[in-house]
């Protein structure tokens, strides 16, 4: 029986070595203007990826 | 670094450093939360006193430790020693303005952070000539990235619709010749809404954000003109023209909750009974002895409702009526790299306000406070030792963030609200922390279930 189920998340180690870009949305210049939150921001490469 | 938390029927356990997200059963619940500091003797002895010498037991067990092998969980933090060479990375280019083209308003919302827009200075509109030469100075400091971010923001942008127009046109024949992309953004209280206008931001912004707090009565309490008159009426029949124009492109209703309504599920509710669906509730942020500031007997009832929140969207979602909550997007596949985690918002470093004046400020937040002012579009950035103060701003510049296992999902918090609460931009605002921690529990809890719904 499978007691764990782990989702799909993107591999951050992966990351330090090809992120970095600096093309995705700066975080307050969407809907908060108070407060910071990183997590909601998409980032370019991977939506590049996807089309 | 785990953290282990129970939403709705779910049981969810993540992994800080892998930012690795496990849906987990009862017994797997209970086991991880003693696997880091228990032999696998002791693990099972306890559990088998709860749930008899059933085999089950040690598969699972071993399922944990295969994770832990994998480096899913319990993950050991590789990236401190690469904190300050990965925000480095980012510094000495600018990529986002906030262009504050109004420092007035037609509003007299008395909870306003920018003190109904005049930023506790004079009422001004910014010309023309500053306007240019601040996407100018973008440009000029952009280095190699392509996607350039301009919010025009006041204040009441359309008060300096103008202006506004003239600098999107300037900057659409400018991205040309530099091969750069803008992309604009307006916040707006809707007062000077008309069709001229809404066509004119449903064609060149790329995101709106529309001032709105819900019922008319709370909305109405704080969003007044200067004769006293609430605004909610006037403003809501012009959000839904723009909205129902709009297509596919993004918008927010963003509304703010306060002392007056932290249960501001209700409010939520009254802008998806108005048809709109892109949604942003954010607490207000205002002097611990104002009024409408948020109270620790608050504290309870909104995290609450931020549960209900989020049971609400999911049963929109089953009903194949969803919304969105601007604080419970959360892209776990293609969300941010490692940079962006440790670097946060970039106030200060890649993202500046200009004020009606030219003069350039680490964030929309700190104008009119002059100790920040970091130069002007003209001369760049002067002071350099405020900057650098930001420059500084990493997810592990703050001690409080060491033992938090949302850090990497925060960045280390809004620099603004650490300087109000604390007095310093490398400081901690708390109550902020227990509100982020809470709304991201709840994203991720809507990630495992829709992940459930749509496999």
């Amino acid at each position: 029986m499978k007691h764990i189920k782990t989702l799909e998340t993107r591999n951050l180690c992966q990351s330090a070595k090809n992120g970095g870009c600096g093309e995705c949305q700066t975080s307050c210049q969407s809907a908060c203007k108070t407060s910071c939150g990183i997590a909601n921001q998409q980032c370019e490469n991977t939506k590049k990826e996807m089309k | 670094m785990i953290h282990r938390y129970q939403l709705g029927e779910y049981y969810i356990v993540l992994d800080t450093f892998s930012s690795s997200v496990h849906v987990v059963d009862k017994v797997a619940y209970e086991m991880i939360g003693m696997f880091a500091d228990h032999t696998k003797e002791q693990v099972l002895n306890t559990m088998h006193k709860t749930y008899g010498k059933d085999p089950e037991l040690e598969e699972c067990y071993e399922q944990i430790e295969q994770l832990r092998q994998e480096g899913r969980l319990f993950a050991a933090d590789t990236f401190e020693p690469l904190a300050d060479r990965l925000k480095q990375k980012n510094t000495n280019v600018i990529k986002a303005l906030c262009l504050h083209v109004a420092h007035t308003c037609n509003l007299n919302c008395s909870y306003c952070f920018a003190s109904q827009g005049k930023y506790h200075g004079d009422r001004e509109v910014m010309s023309l000539d500053v306007g240019k030469r601040a996407l100018d100075f973008l440009i000029e400091n952009s280095a190699e990235r392509t996607n350039l971010e301009v919010d025009f923001f006041g204040g009441e942008p359309l008060m300096n619709f103008d202006v506004v127009q003239h600098l999107v046109a300037y900057a659409r024949n400018r991205e040309k010749e530099c091969g750069k992309n803008f992309r604009f953004t307006l916040t707006t209280n809707g007062m000077l809404l008309d069709d001229d206008i809404i066509a004119f931001a449903n064609k060149e912004m790329s995101n709106v954000v529309l001032s709105l707090d819900g019922r008319k009565e709370i909305h109405d309490r704080f969003r007044i003109d200067y004769a006293g008159k609430g605004s909610w009426d006037r403003i809501v029949p012009k959000f839904q023209k723009l909205v129902n124009a709009r297509g596919n492109k993004n918008y927010y209703i963003r509304g703010t909750f306060t002392h007056a309504n932290p249960d501001f599920l209700k409010d939520i509710r009254q802008m998806l009974d108005l048809g709109f669906t892109e949604l942003s509730m954010e607490p207000v942020v205002c002097p611990p002895d104002d009024p409408s500031a948020l109270t620790e007997k608050d504290l309870p009832v909104i995290m609450e409702q931020y549960e209900q929140l989020a049971l609400l969207m999911l049963e929109r979602e089953r009903q194949g009526k969803p919304f969105t909550f601007y604080h419970y997007m959360i892209s776990l596949k293609d969300g941010p790299c490692i940079y962006k985690r440790i670097s946060g918002c970039g106030s200060g470093t890649e993202y500046m306000a200009v004020t009606p004046w030219g003069d350039l400020y680490p964030c929309h937040q700190f104008v009119g406070e002059e100790e920040f002012r970091l130069g002007d579009i003209w001369h760049g950035v002067t002071n350099w030792a405020t900057q650098q103060k930001f420059a500084d701003c990493n997810v592990y510049s703050r001690p409080q963030c060491k033992e938090c296992w949302a850090k990497l999902y925060c960045a280390g918090g809004c620099a603004a609200n650490a300087y109000h609460a604390t007095g310093s931009v490398q400081g901690v605002y708390k109550y902020g922390c227990e509100l982020f921690r809470k709304r991201i529990e709840c994203a991720i809890f809507l990630e495992a279930a829709k992940a459930d719904l749509h496999p």
